[in-house]
């Protein structure tokens, strides 16, 4: 391993250990200030709704390629996970928070298993088929990349899913 | 995570996004968010706590079913240790989204 993803795994692992360090570190990558705020009304009652899950914690199936780790600038780049593949088909590849204990339990991170209760439960109506998983560690030039292309593909591919609502999850 | 949200809400598809980093979730401006002030890596708590789980997925649920003003932030009460969490909780907070219909607009 290089020192330089050695060096972000350890300050992912005191900041997950000491969070009152985290918001200092935080700021220093907070993109940008938003003016406007967009919104869609959701129009549908859940329990109709095909709901999605798109997550920057870094996961992916283990025959996809991992996010890039060696950028400093981060991975804008995102993989669509099969729900209906087994949990064991998914790993994480983030070096920017600690993510031992999501290695044990994915749904703390991306509660696979927790939607499903809810769509058997009539919760919510249907479980998209595809999820879309990206590496929450995005600064510089990558972050144009994100928001001007990877972001609204991912958003295509949703609409083309049916999906009418998505729930995101950090790392 | 926000400026995905952002993108998708954008695009037509209501979001709601569980933040763990409040003052990012007030600079980037997602349209929904629920917030808990819950370590890095744990936005729905602890490994194999399924009920702790629920409840956070639950709540997320109410803030896209509930929330009418774009960009709130809604910060949920539950502290990252010595909480219970059990499933009359969730049947309690899911009851907003059980209306026939979602919210106007």
């Amino acid at each position: 391993m290089t020192w330089h993803r050695f060096k972000n795994r350890l300050i992912a692992r005191v900041i997950t250990r000491f969070p009152s360090l985290a918001s200092r570190f935080v700021e220093s990558y907070a993109p940008w200030e938003s003016e406007d705020v967009p919104w869609t009304p959701l129009t549908k009652p859940l329990s109709a709704c095909t709901v999605a899950m798109v997550t920057t914690a870094g996961v992916h199936h283990r025959d996809q390629p991992p996010f890039n780790m060696t950028d400093r600038e981060g991975d804008p780049s995102y993989r669509a996970i099969d729900f209906t593949r087994p949990m064991d088909s998914l790993m994480i590849t983030h070096d920017y928070y600690d993510h031992k204990d999501a290695d044990r339990d994915l749904n703390i991170v991306f509660p696979v298993e927790r939607l499903r209760e809810f769509e058997r439960e009539g919760v919510i109506g249907r479980l998209a088929e595809r999820h879309y998983s990206f590496m929450g560690h995005i600064t510089g030039p990558h972050i144009v990349t994100l928001v001007n292309r990877t972001a609204p593909e991912v958003a295509g591919l949703l609409k083309q899913g049916g999906v009418d609502a998505a729930v995101l999850t950090p790392g | 995570m926000g400026l995905i949200q952002r993108e998708l809400e954008r695009s037509g598809i209501p979001t709601v996004g569980i933040s763990i980093v409040r003052d990012y979730s007030v600079k980037v401006k997602p349209p929904r968010s629920v917030f808990l002030r819950w370590p890095f890596g744990h936005p729905l708590g602890e490994p194999f706590n399924v009920s702790q789980q629920r409840v956070v997925l639950a709540e997320a649920f109410r803030a896209l079913c509930g929330i009418r003003q774009a960009g709130e932030i809604i910060d949920l009460p539950y502290r990252w240790r010595r909480e219970r969490y059990d499933e009359a909780d969730i049947h309690a907070i899911l009851a907003p989204c059980r209306r026939e219909k979602g919210p106007e607009a």
